[in-house]
């Protein structure tokens, strides 16, 4: 098994390839490919598509700005606005407003307002162009590295068996000779093991990225029905699909619901989800349970 | 003897126009018309407290009365959020479910040791 190790969209980027031929080409494409879709979906570059977007509101977008925009319109209609790439503004207003690497972990308390969520995005799907409504600025965070490691995933998959992890999103492609892939998840009572045999998994939660403001702790994952910093129950969810993308989509939406709701939600969908309570508690729910 | 006898009914009269005037001062006859007039402090204090008592009463009712309104108000706005969420949650899990048919990726947990790990990032 062939691993290579990089840095891309603020996190670290692991891919493992089980292959008769030499990695490195693959491995380069990868990392080329990741860095290609930064350049266009980072709202932390000034030159980004995206970036360009939210400034002009109107933009004549790349193929790929096309369709993570309209996956993640899918996504906000599906999960009943649970996910929405409009909170822009309400993480720039939590405290996010650089990447994390150059965040102040520590500042004074910003602004009340709340920013509203939910804002109007139009495709034209002829003209290629998306149309953001006065006031709307894009954030595709967590979809645009779903995005990114379903990218990553299909090219390296033309080689063999493989595995992308984006700092927590991940996917995997065909079966290695083991039989499955084993990832671990981590709980508060150490690492469990979980069997992937084709899919993806993706975890988020409020351990990771936060910060304080004023004395308040802050997050990434903000609740759009509020416009602030979710006050969920839980510190952190993974979930399988079949796709980074979906994956990371229903990771959100069970984790702004709270662990009773994202239970019962797990085991309707007959998702395999893993939740971990902010009291220490680790729930197996859906087909783990 | 004349003299005497009107004495002595002089006497008798001064005695009686005493008396009677004893009586008339003992009787204090301007009293009941003051009483009438002047009213006792510890009424007049009860009947002002009981004025206060009912105006404060009116206001409580006043606050209880727009606080219950809001509070009815409050309950109408967060039951018909409640029901949405519900319907946002049906619909979500309708779609979710139409969206997973197609295969949602076979987990299992085993003991193998994990070749990665998925954390928050």
């Amino acid at each position: 098994m062939e691993q290579h190790i990089f840095r891309a969209m603020g996190t670290t980027v692991e891919c493992l390839l089980e292959s008769e031929a030499e990695a490195a080409p693959a491995f380069e494409a990868v990392e080329t490919e990741f860095e290609r879709l930064e350049a266009i979906l980072s709202r932390f570059r000034l030159d980004s598509e995206l970036s360009q977007l939210n400034r002009a509101g109107r933009l004549e977008a790349c193929p790929d700005l096309l369709a993570v925009t309209r996956l993640a319109l899918q996504a906000r209609e599906r999960s009943g606005g649970r996910f929405d790439p409009t909170i822009h503004d309400a993480v720039v207003a939590a405290g996010y407003d650089r990447s994390f690497e150059l965040l102040v972990r520590e500042g004074p308390a910003g602004s009340e307002e709340t920013p509203p969520c939910r804002g109007g995005v139009t495709i034209d799907e002829p003209a290629d162009t998306i149309e953001l409504d006065e006031g709307v600025r894009l954030d595709f965070g967590g979809i645009g590295k779903g995005y990114a490691v379903d990218r990553a995933c299909a090219l390296l998959g033309i080689s063999g068996p493989c595995l992308v992890n984006a700092g927590g999103d991940l996917a995997v492609r065909g079966r290695p000779r083991t039989g499955c892939w084993p990832i671990g998840v981590e709980t508060p009572d150490g690492t469990i093991s979980l069997a992937l045999e084709d899919g993806a998994l993706a975890t988020s939660g409020r351990d990771g990225r936060r910060w304080r403001r004023g004395g308040m702790e802050r997050h990434h994952l903000i609740d759009p029905a509020t416009g602030k910093p979710s006050d969920s129950d839980l510190l952190r969810v993974s979930v399988a699909a079949r796709s980074a993308v979906e994956a990371e989509v229903l990771a959100k939406a069970l984790f702004l619901v709270g662990e009773e709701d994202a239970a019962f939600e797990a085991a309707k969908l007959g998702l395999a989800a893993v939740l971990v309570t902010e009291d220490g508690r680790t729930v197996m729910a859906g087909v783990l349970a | 003897m004349t003299s005497h006898v009107a004495r002595l009914y002089a006497l008798a009269g001064a005695i009686l126009v005493f008396l009677v005037t004893w009586a008339a001062a003992a009787a204090h006859p301007w009293q009941p018309a003051q009483r009438a007039t002047a009213t006792d402090p510890r009424v007049a204090a009860l009947v002002l407290r009981e004025q206060r008592l009912r105006s404060e009463s009116v206001h409580v009712q006043q606050i209880v009365d727009r606080r219950w309104a809001h509070y009815r108000h409050a309950l109408a706005k967060r039951k018909k959020e409640i029901a949405t969420a519900k319907k946002q949650q049906q619909a979500w899990l309708a779609a979710a479910a139409s969206s997973s048919a197609s295969g949602t990726p076979s987990v299992r947990v085993v003991t193998l040791p994990p070749l990665t790990t998925t954390k928050t990032s």
